[in-house]
């Protein structure tokens, strides 16, 4: 075969950022109308693998070597002149973003966007650039696309807005697509309409897609063939099917093991370290999590959440008629000591809103909060501040929810101190280090602050913050959506480790669901405010009842050609 | 966006009723004698009578701040004479009985030491100001952003590095220092390679009495004070600048194929304006009150000049009058740069819809 015929051929491609090599000998090769998929965890060198073929790494400093052909080309994308360069992006090669909400310039209408790197590539006046913009709207199944045409980024839909990030891809007809983790920002009914239009489109185009993520379930659903890489060398390659069923690398291997999803409850799950047989797996006390953990829950309900209201005001102060916007609208629930209930639903759904007012961060307009059988809606606030002790939150991003000026002993004994669970600064040190331990961290890293430490770590200190008040209850809001499979492994055997050592109860919330089914005794799905269905966890999956919890168990990308992958 | 117009006047409104109030207790409220001080020490009792009357002294403090609220008030109610036709120009609306509903300009009353109706003094000082703070603030916004721009884009470059050093020497010489400096080598010094005057106006009277505009005196005016604000835009476009360019949807533009220039002028740019138009109309506001230190320096005729001369007079109404006018006008600018937030950024459009 010769060279013209593919889309992309990367060869012996090696990147040094001084000394360090990033790359290492990557090699990839793209057919028209084929699409390869490229897997790893974050640092593996999916990103700068896919910047490099269209020479966007930014930092100074990085030097390349190797060989990045382009279709219908024969030289060197690594030797073109910045110039050359700005003639091949959005021309021959274009991408789409992780991020729709901040890949559109929030300044600029969506047509001019999509017609401005039309304009920039071919002699096209005005108006024909108009109409060839609303064509793609229409390919992209935009709804109104000369509505959407003049609409800002802001007044669309995160999934409307990656659409018009397709469109723009596809302007030029280019004969290479990277799209890196296109569907990782959005909702997973979302997802699944985006990934259909991106294969649709792919082969209705015969353009080569490179398509990066870390998620081995949308990759082996989209792709015809997948790379894995690992550290910057891609350690295993091949056709979809064959590298499912027989995945050949341990690194592979461990990156299907670790899937919460293919775990039943109570299971310990596997992390990569199991499977690469290093020594860097960070020493902690292990305390088997059995299916005892979760048979534990007693009869006691430690929360009893009724009708509980929150509304947002929007509109002026002055219109008269001002519109309700209910986030969470009359929802009740129980949760048992011992237990760990599971929230899911889309973004928007006011999964977050119940969370801060559970914890009274917002006050509910309406409803009762009854923890362990006392009413907190009516607490004070001096009664409300000792009792937050017993309720604790741990949030998302592990990156914004620690402040970086503090070092991490401190950020951790800072609520111990205030709610006089220790006496003085030295004993809720010891106390510190402890939990340092008990999460898997060092009590040497007392002092260090939290830029030293990886997002898995910074999870951890969060976890051992949340613990160092001893409290009863602990919401997981969307706790490890933010992490790697593998290190999401690890935070959640954590949790199970935790729950069954201290008697803990979660309120366990996430839009993955089967990382949901995984950790939860229940699962609650909420949709526009509402409990629209409640159900222990297996028998919510194998017997949804209402037509949107059906939706969302179908929009799950799911493992193709699985196999006995489990066994290590 | 109508009605969040009309929310942002009702406002002002507050505002402004606000500063008046606060103007009065400040000037008239507290204890003195206005009268004393407006004739000086050797006046006879009958003189101090007229004036108390005029100001209303003999009433009750609350009754005086009424009056003075009315004199200020476009929409007033005063007793029908003739007198008072001839102080407040008014025009009738409707009129009861012995008192008459009118509209007119707000009445600032007398000058204590020119005998001439405050409003004509400040109506007569504001054109020069505005002429120099407006040249003075366009001098700095189009250098600053520029400047800014380019310093972000050569990013820890030696001539970055020169830039922020510049600037941040603009940002420490306090404005008096400067102005006189400028003055002194520009004006004096090279006085025979650059022709400036020292001193000057708009406006320089002909041998033969004509007028005409006289645009060598604003030169060093305008750059002095606008060397302060230059600098400060300059480091705030810098940074807002270097912040945008990390933003993804820079990447974007240049994963499009976009140059340089287009990624810069179309996508970077407008998105870094906004704290830049924050300071902006915050140095306009502030030099539309008067430039107190230029003005004196250069014998500028505006509203800082005058309002200095009658501070060192203890010409309290001019003093008042000044401090309504800038205050006015800051209500004014900020309410025109809340309309320039929402034609930049669409965003903030949709949310007052």
């Amino acid at each position: 075969m010769s060279k013209d015929e593919f889309s992309l051929s990367v060869h012996n491609l090696n990147l040094f950022s001084g000394e360090t090599r990033l790359l290492h000998q990557v090699a990839l090769d793209i057919k028209p109308g084929e699409i390869l998929g490229l897997v790893g965890e974050s640092g593996s060198g999916k990103t700068i693998t896919s910047l490099s073929i269209i020479q966007l790494l930014q930092k100074s400093g990085l030097t390349s070597t190797g060989s990045i052909r382009l279709k219908g080309s024969d030289r060197n994308v690594l030797d073109l002149s910045e110039h050359e360069l700005q003639k091949v992006r959005g021309n021959h090669v274009s991408m789409i973003f992780q991020e729709p909400m901040t890949a559109l310039n929030p300044l600029m209408t969506c047509g001019n966007q999509v017609k401005e790197i039309i304009v920039q590539h071919r002699k096209l006046n005005d108006h024909e650039a108009k109409s060839e913009v609303l064509q793609l709207f229409e390919q992209v199944r935009l709804p109104d696309p000369s509505k959407k045409y003049s609409s800002y980024p802001h007044q669309l839909s995160g999934g409307q807005k990656q659409r018009v990030m397709i469109a723009m891809a596809l302007a030029n007809k280019p004969s290479l697509i990277i799209a890196d983790e296109p569907t990782t920002a959005l909702d997973v009914t979302v997802q699944a309409e985006i990934l259909h239009l991106i294969r649709d489109i792919v082969r209705e185009h015969q353009a080569g897609l490179l398509f990066i993520s870390h998620d081995l379930a949308v990759v082996s659903s989209l792709c015809d063939r997948i790379a894995v890489i690992y550290r910057g060398e891609i350690v295993e390659e091949g056709d979809s099917k064959a590298l499912m069923e027989q995945p050949k690398h341990p690194y592979t291997r461990a990156l299907l093991a670790c899937r919460p999803a293919a775990h039943k409850q109570g299971q310990r799950l596997p992390v990569v370290a199991d499977f690469l047989g290093n020594d860097s797996r960070p020493q902690h006390k292990t305390i088997s999590v059995t299916q005892e953990a979760f048979d534990r829950p007693t009869d006691a309900y430690l929360l009893e959440v009724s009708k509980l209201t929150k509304s947002y005001a929007s509109g002026s102060v002055l219109q008269k008629a001002k519109t309700e916007y209910l986030a969470v609208n009359e929802v009740s629930f129980r949760v048992r000591r011992g237990e760990t209930l599971g929230l899911v639903g889309e973004s928007g759904c006011g999964k977050t809103t119940l969370s801060r007012c559970l914890l009274m961060l917002i006050p509910p307009d309406s409803g009762s909060i009854r923890f362990q059988g006392e009413e907190i809606t009516t607490l004070h606030h001096d009664q409300l501040q000792s009792w937050r002790k017993k309720v604790q939150i741990i949030f998302q991003d592990p990156y914004s929810s620690l402040n970086p000026r503090l070092a991490v002993g401190r950020a951790i004994s800072e609520a111990m101190l205030f709610h006089k669970i220790v006496s003085s600064a030295q004993e809720a040190r010891l106390k510190v280090q402890d939990l340092l331990v008990q999460v898997g961290l060092k009590p040497e890293h007392y002092h260090r602050y939290p830029h030293e430490f990886s997002g898995g770590q910074r999870q951890r200190i969060c976890i051992a913050r949340a613990l160092s008040v001893e409290p009863e209850f602990i919401i997981c809001d969307e706790s490890v959506s933010a992490l790697d499979v593998s290190v999401q492994a690890q935070i959640l055997n954590l949790l199970n480790d935790l729950k069954s050592a201290f008697g803990l109860s979660y309120l366990f919330i996430s839009h993955d669901l089967s990382v949901v089914r995984y950790m939860s005794n229940r699962i609650m799905v909420m949709q526009k405010g509402q409990i629209v269905e409640e159900a222990p966890s297996n028998q919510l999956f194998e017997h949804p009842k209402t037509d949107y919890t059906k939706k969302l168990i179908a929009a799950i990308p799911k493992l193709q050609h699985e196999n006995n992958y489990v066994k290590t | 966006m109508l009605t969040y117009i009309s929310k942002q006047l009702l406002y002002a409104l507050t505002v402004l009723i606000g500063v008046v109030i606060t103007v009065f207790l400040l000037f008239q409220g507290l204890p003195g004698d206005p009268a004393r001080m407006t004739m000086g020490q050797r006046t006879d009792a009958a003189t101090i009578e007229n004036v108390n009357r005029e100001l209303a002294l003999d009433k009750p403090k609350w009754q005086q701040l009424l009056y003075y609220i009315n004199d200020i008030s476009p929409l007033s109610v005063h007793e029908l004479t003739n007198s008072n036709q001839n102080k407040y120009n008014y025009h009738t609306v409707i009129t009861f009985g012995k008192y008459v509903l009118v509209v007119k300009s707000p009445y600032l009353r007398f000058s204590y030491q020119l005998q001439k109706p405050v409003s004509d003094m400040l109506l007569q000082a504001l054109p020069f100001t505005i002429v120099l703070a407006f040249l003075a603030i366009l001098f700095a916004s189009v250098f600053g952003i520029v400047l800014g721009t380019f310093a972000a884009l050569h990013q820890n470059t030696l001539l970055d590095r020169l830039l922020i050093f510049i600037s941040v020497s603009g940002i420490s010489f306090p404005s008096f220092f400067s102005a006189i400096l400028f003055q002194w080598i520009f004006a004096f010094v090279l006085a025979s390679i650059t022709h400036l005057p020292m001193t000057g106006n708009l406006y320089a009277y002909d041998l033969d009495g004509h007028t005409h505009l006289n645009i060598a005196a604003i030169i060093l005016p305008v750059i002095t004070l606008g060397i302060r604000p230059l600098a400060v835009f300059t480091q705030l476009t810098r940074s807002a600048m270097l912040d945008v360019l990390q933003m993804d949807f820079i990447r974007t533009a240049r994963a499009k194929g976009l140059n340089k220039w287009n990624i810069v002028w179309r996508h970077a740019l407008r998105n870094a304006l906004n704290p830049v138009v924050t300071a902006i109309s915050g140095w306009f506001a502030e030099m539309l009150a008067g430039a107190f230190f230029i003005e004196l320096v250069f014998n500028w005729n505006g509203l800082g000049k005058l309002t200095v001369d009658a501070l060192n007079k203890n010409d309290f109404p001019v003093v008042m009058g000044s401090v309504l006018i800038a205050s006015t006008l800051f209500v004014v600018v900020n309410l025109l740069t809340d309309i320039v937030y929402g034609w930049i950024d669409p965003r903030i459009r949709s949310a007052r819809n």
